[in-house]
Formats: structure tokens, C-alpha cells, sequence
């Protein structure tokens, strides 16, 4: 087995029109047994930029701690939040540093850049940035989410249009992997609010 | 002496912090991570006035495709660009930091960089690490000296040639290179003769796919043809939208306005002194 | 060996024919041009005989990497050398330099090469660095995976105080016949004469190459075979 399967995780970025949703499952297992159904997985970073870690839970809440630390270092020196931009690369130089011994996690980032254009992105475990114009996944049930965005995502869709897309996306490939599930946690961001919803799913 | 509390931004270089705990569980049988590979065909070659440089734009983990369009010709100076092949993180983070220093070394000499100045640096830093930064690379370039084309591979051996090919589609790319290329050739000739090239890794190579990009690096200018021709277009479109009749089940939901970004129109009274 | 497998990971080397012959009056490199990753051929047209100084080359066999780096430091030394002496550096002093890296490093480095070139002190002078960082000088030296095929040979055919021509012509021989013989040597020859006169490169393409036992003309097509010679193929 993977480490990266030892949690269990399922996670996705997606772009609308000038919005984002971000989204995963809330469950948090040791192999095959569950721990906790209400745990997070996406933290905010900023009002406008959020981030998802997915695979080895102590891994992700550490890599966050020291994400944190340096953002906030940023925000005294710049006396400014960064931009989406800058926040991936700053996760990219953190995970490359440790190119040979590192964290297993896989981020994703989304947040809205200037003039509110969505930023979304993902990485793999040190620091490979993939992005990507349209959604991005991560975790254990990536395979299964890449089938359901790839069919399910449309171009500019609208805040409560996207929501229902990649609830439906999440919630669907979540259902084909044992390792995630138990609900979804899903943010909608948009220049004027951050819409934070608790999705019911299977408890099985 | 005493542990620093809060540990500072650390100033460069790798961190073997993990290594330890990560053997450990390679030891009980975890098996280490696989990571985001450029399984690739990348080509350059010289024709008549410069360098053409190509790539296909799959990446790969393990078998799964995980970016359809990615970008392989990494930027290393106004008149050098270098194709990656190998782990996605270390062809990107090499050439990021390469190119670094060669501005740096732009704005001390004010002068155009070298295409050999990069090929040294960048050899060195892969014979550093032995093989273990995977980054197979094709650099190209045009400066003082002419047009420079040369391969360099994850242990740090270096080629000079006409043309080259590298990745895993580089057998099929060669093939096609050797039975076609010539001496001076014309611009649209190299064009042509590289996205052949391509072509033949994203139809005969499984790790390459998509679509083709192509650099062409002349005396004092470039053009970076990004999807340069589009071979696999998506055919599966459905026209109607996906519609969810019944809504998704929500049992909480928290809304947080954001702050309004306030502007100053006109100014207000004079502070009083 | 995996043969079925072409294994790209495999580090980049140079099985490798490379000779150094001394003759009366200077001395002469030679070697294929064939660099191998596993079993593909990764260049067929490469140079392993580098210049270090204007008067002394070396020839490079063993892993690709390994060799270009002591020869870019040997030959950042030699200028150096060359600098602070105030006349060309002698071929001993550049031998002991590829040796002084080989051998304080020979647990990092899998290369061995040959020194060759011709100083005003000892005229022409071959050196060979194998694996473990030894020098030897000798009146003749040759290297690479072809090399086991030569030894015999040149046991026979060297000869003391050679004319240039003979030399060139032995060594161009002698790496033909190992690339007939050795999978790892291959493509071209290229020759490097240096004397008191300065430096001669040669470059022997390889269709131009005599033809040893079996070898067959070289053909554009295998259907040439078929059609010109004889009607039945098996027929020898």
C-alpha cells in the first residue's frame, strides 16, 4: 500500500466564471478503519486563497503549519496577502526543498488573483506545478474524479452552477473509493463571498 | 547550544529532514512514492539560420495522464530555451534555477548569455547529484558563437549535435530525424521536420501525447509556438449540458461576505498639525 | 541485460574503443564514435578525443559523465598551470592531474583514459589512467571494452620508431577491427596526430572502413543484398 493512501482523501479545484470552488470529503481513516467523519482538509489561507492537502494527514497539517508561518512572515514584510500565484510557487520551493526525503502530500491551490481572475493548481509530493485552465484533483479517488470533472465541467459556469457540479463530481467519485467519503466540505469563492457548505453523503 | 525556537526560512539547498522517517517506512514496506513524470519526446535541431527546439505536452503518474497540456520548453534566457524530459519537479526547478543565475550573470557582464555558460551549469549541477535530479534535457540556443544545440543527461554527460532527440519517444523521434534530416535546412523545413518528429513520439510513445510545441531561436529573436498543431483534438464533446434534477443535500451552510475593497474618492480635510 | 527492454535510465556511457600509439616524432590518438545508453545508441558521431592543452589530448572511456568532468577540470588546471608557468604545461604534468582526480576519487568515478601529446622536453608521450587512478607510461596504450580484442594485434604489428603515416594507419586499423568485432565501439574513427609541427585532426567515416572478416558492403537497403549479389541467400 501507498502511503499516500494510509489517510484516504479525495479533493478538487474548479474554476467558474469569476469564481472557484474548492472541495473534498470529510473523512479521515487509518487504512481501513475511520477515525474522524468531520475532519478538514482545505484551509484557508487568506479570504481569497484557499488550500487543500491531500494523502498523509500528519504530513499535510505540518506542511500547512509551515505554510502558514511563511505567509504570515509575507504578510508583515509586505504588509499584503500574496497573490495565488506566488502562494504556489511558495509551496512549490517548500516541497522541492525536500526533493529527496518528502512530505507525502499533494496540495491543491485555488484563490482569486487580481481582478478577480480564479487561480487554481496542484502539485505532486515535491512540488511539480500542474496548471490547469479547468479543474484540478488530488487523493485517493483521483482517478475516479478526473472521469467525473472531465464529463461533468463546462466552461464559465456560475457560482451556484459550479457548486452543483462539482458537489456532484465529488460526491460520485467518492462513492468508488473506500478510502474517502462521509460527506463533503465544498467552498465556493466569489469576488463578494466565501460560501462554505456541508454535503451529505453515504456513511458507508 | 540551544535549539532555535522558531525556525527561520531556510536560505536554499535541499532538506534531508524526512529522510530518516521516510526509510524507515520504506523499511517496513511502504513502498516510496511514484511522482509526476514528463514521459516524454522532446527534439531539437539545427537548420539553416538557428535552432528549433520541440516538444509533445503529456505528463504522466504512473499510468494515469495528469496534465493533458502541459508546457516542456522551459525558458532559460532571451536567446536559450531548454526542453525537459524525466521528473517534472526537478526538469522545472533545474532549469528555474539556472535561469537565475544566468540573469544575474546578464546583469553583472551586461552582455547575452552563452548557450554554454547554461550547459555548464547545468551539468554541474546534475554530476552534483549523480543522476538522482532526473532531468534529461535538450538545450538550445543561438548567441555570439552561432547556434548551439546539446543534450544533457540526468548523470551529467553532455552531447554536442545537428540534431537530437530525448525522452522515452526519442527512438521514434530519431527514426525520423535520421532517415530526414540534412544540412541547412530552411526555417519552415525545420518546423515541419520537428513536429514530424513529435508526432511520431505522441502516436508511437505512450508517455507522450497531446499536442506539439515548437521554439524557434534565430540570431537576436525567437518565436515560442505554443501548440503549435493540436493532433488530438477531443472527440468525446457531448452537446447537451449535464443537468442534476435532483439537488445536492446540504446540511450547512455558512456564508462569509468579503471585505469591500474600499477606495478614496477625492480628499478629505487637512490633517491639523 | 535487458535486451528486449531499451533502458534510457541507464547512465550514459562510452563502451568504447581508444588508442594512443607513440611513433618518431610525436604520437597518435584514436577512437570510435559510438555513446551508448544500455543498448540504445545515444550518439554515433561523439568526440572522445578532448583537448586538454594546445599539446596534449586525452582519450575518454567509461561512463560519459564522469570522464567530460575530470577532463573540464583538468583542463581549467592546465590553464591555470599553462598561466603561472609562462610556457606550455608538459604532457607528464597533465597526466598527473587526470591521475591526481582519478585516484583521489576513484571510489566515485568510472573512467579510465589515455594522455597523449607531445612537450619540447620529452617529445611524444602516452600515458595511461585506468580505473583505479595508476599512470603508466607506455610506448603504446589502448582502452575501452574494445580494447580486448587489440591487445594480440598489437602485440604483433606495433613496431618500434614508426613513420607517421604507419601509426595513423595502425590505429585506424586497429579501431576498424575492434568495432567489427565489439557491440559497444562503433560509427566513426577519428584520429588526433600531434607532433613538434602542432596538431592533426582525421576523421575516417564509417563506410570508408576496410571490411573485415564477414563484414558485408555497406547497402542503402537489405533488399540491395538480395537483388545484385547472388539469387539464393543462403547459397554462401
Amino acid at each position: 500500500m501507498s502511503i499516500f493512501e494510509y489517510n484516504g482523501s479525495a479533493l478538487i479545484a474548479m474554476v467558474g466564471k469569476n469564481c472557484f470552488a474548492i472541495a473534498s470529503d470529510r473523512r479521515l481513516g487509518v487504512q481501513l478503519q475511520t477515525i474522524a467523519t468531520d475532519f478538514q482538509r482545505i484551509y484557508k489561507v487568506h479570504d481569497r486563497l484557499f488550500l487543500g492537502l491531500s494523502g498523509l494527514a500528519t504530513d499535510a497539517q505540518t506542511l500547512y503549519q509551515r505554510l502558514v508561518f511563511r505567509h504570515k512572515l509575507y504578510q508583515l514584510r509586505e504588509e499584503r496577502d500574496m497573490k495565488p500565484e506566488t502562494f504556489a510557487s511558495l509551496v512549490s520551493a517548500i516541497l522541492y526543498e525536500k526533493r529527496f526525503g518528502p512530505y507525502f502530500c499533494q496540495p491543491v491551490i485555488a484563490g482569486l488573483g487580481d481582478e478577480d481572475k480564479p487561480f487554481i493548481c496542484t502539485m505532486d509530493s515535491i512540488g511539480a506545478k500542474e496548471l490547469a485552465k479547468d479543474f484540478v484533483v488530488a487523493g485517493t479517488a483521483s482517478e475516479s474524479l478526473y472521469g467525473a470533472c472531465e464529463s461533468m465541467f463546462r466552461p464559465d459556469m456560475e457560482p451556484e452552477d459550479l457548486f452543483e457540479t462539482i458537489s456532484q463530481a465529488l460526491l460520485s467519485s467518492v462513492d468508488r473509493d473506500c478510502l474517502s467519503g462521509w460527506g463533503g466540505h465544498v467552498y465556493v469563492v466569489t469576488p463578494t463571498e466565501v460560501k462554505e457548505r456541508i454535503l451529505k453523503g453515504r456513511m458507508d | 547550544m540551544s535549539q532555535v525556537a522558531v525556525e527561520a526560512p531556510p536560505k536554499g539547498g535541499f532538506s534531508f529532514d524526512l529522510c530518516r522517517r521516510n526509510g524507515m517506512l520504506s523499511k517496513k514496506g511502504v513502498p516510496p512514492p511514484s511522482y509526476r513524470k514528463t514521459g516524454t519526446t522532446i527534439v531539437g535541431l539545427i537548420f539553416q539560420d538557428g535552432v528549433i527546439l520541440g516538444a509533445d505536452t503529456r505528463a504522466t503518474e504512473g499510468p494515469i495522464v495528469c496534465d493533458k497540456n502541459c508546457e516542456k520548453i522551459h525558458y532559460m534566457a532571451p536567446n536559450i530555451y531548454c526542453c525537459g524530459a524525466g521528473t517534472a519537479a526537478d526538469t522545472e526547478a533545474v532549469t528555474d534555477m539556472v535561469s537565475s543565475q544566468l540573469q544575474l550573470h546578464r546583469y553583472h557582464t551586461g552582455r547575452e548569455s552563452r548557450v554554454v555558460t547554461a550547459l555548464t551549469l547545468l551539468k554541474s549541477h546534475l554530476f552534483k547529484y549523480q543522476g538522482h535530479v532526473q532531468a534529461a534535457l535538450v538545450l538550445g540556443g543561438v548567441d555570439a558563437n552561432g547556434p548551439h544545440l546539446h543534450t544533457i543527461y540526468p548523470h551529467g554527460s553532455t552531447d554536442t549535435l545537428p540534431f537530437a532527440t530525448m525522452g522515452s519517444g526519442s527512438l521514434a523521434a530519431m527514426s525520423v530525424f535520421e532517415s530526414k534530416y540534412r544540412e541547412g535546412l530552411t526555417k519552415e523545413e525545420g518546423i515541419k521536420l520537428v513536429c514530424e518528429a513529435i508526432c511520431s513520439g505522441i502516436f508511437n510513445d505512450l508517455g507522450s501525447g497531446s499536442n506539439v510545441d515548437v521554439c524557434v531561436i534565430t540570431k537576436g529573436q525567437k518565436e515560442y509556438l505554443r501548440n503549435h498543431q493540436l493532433p488530438n483534438p477531443r472527440t468525446y464533446v457531448s452537446s447537451k449540458r449535464f443537468s442534476f434534477p435532483k439537488k445536492t443535500e446540504v446540511l450547512l451552510t455558512r456564508i462569509t461576505p468579503l471585505k469591500e475593497m474600499v477606495e478614496v474618492i477625492g480628499g478629505g480635510d487637512i490633517m491639523e498639525e | 541485460m535487458d535486451l528486449g527492454k531499451v533502458n534510457l535510465d541507464a547512465p550514459h556511457s562510452m563502451g568504447t574503443t581508444i588508442i594512443g600509439v607513440t611513433y618518431n616524432g610525436g604520437v597518435v590518438l584514436g577512437a570510435d564514435s559510438r555513446t551508448s545508453t544500455g543498448v540504445y545508441v545515444a550518439n554515433r558521431a561523439s568526440d572522445k578525443i578532448t583537448q586538454l592543452t594546445d599539446n596534449v589530448f586525452v582519450c575518454r572511456s567509461g561512463s560519459a559523465a564522469d570522464s567530460q568532468i575530470v577532463s573540464d577540470y583538468v583542463r581549467y588546471f592546465l590553464h591555470q598551470h599553462t598561466i603561472q608557468l609562462g610556457q606550455p604545461a608538459t604532457v607528464k604534468v597533465a597526466a598527473n592531474l587526470v591521475r591526481l582526480l582519478a585516484y583521489n576519487n576513484k571510489n566515485m568515478l568510472q573512467t579510465g583514459m589515455i594522455v597523449g601529446g607531445w612537450d619540447k622536453y620529452e617529445g611524444g608521450k602516452i600515458y595511461g589512467v585506468p580505473l583505479g587512478g595508476t599512470i603508466i607510461e607506455q610506448p603504446f596504450s589502448i582502452g575501452g571494452s574494445g580494447s580486448s580484442y587489440l591487445y594480440g594485434f598489437f602485440d604483433q604489428a606495433w613496431k618500434e620508431g614508426m613513420t607517421k603515416d604507419e601509426a595513423e594507419q595502425l590505429v585506424v586499423k586497429a579501431v576498424s577491427l575492434a568495432i567489427a568485432r565489439d557491440g559497444a565501439s562503433g560509427g566513426v574513427v577519428r584520429t588526433v596526430i600531434i607532433n613538434s609541427e602542432g596538431v592533426t585532426r582525421n576523421f575516417y567515416p564509417g563506410d570508408k572502413l576496410p571490411l573485415w572478416h564477414e563484414e558485408l558492403e555497406p547497402h542503402n537497403s537489405l533488399l540491395d543484398i538480395l537483388n545484385s549479389t547472388s539469387p539464393e541467400p543462403m547459397n554462401i
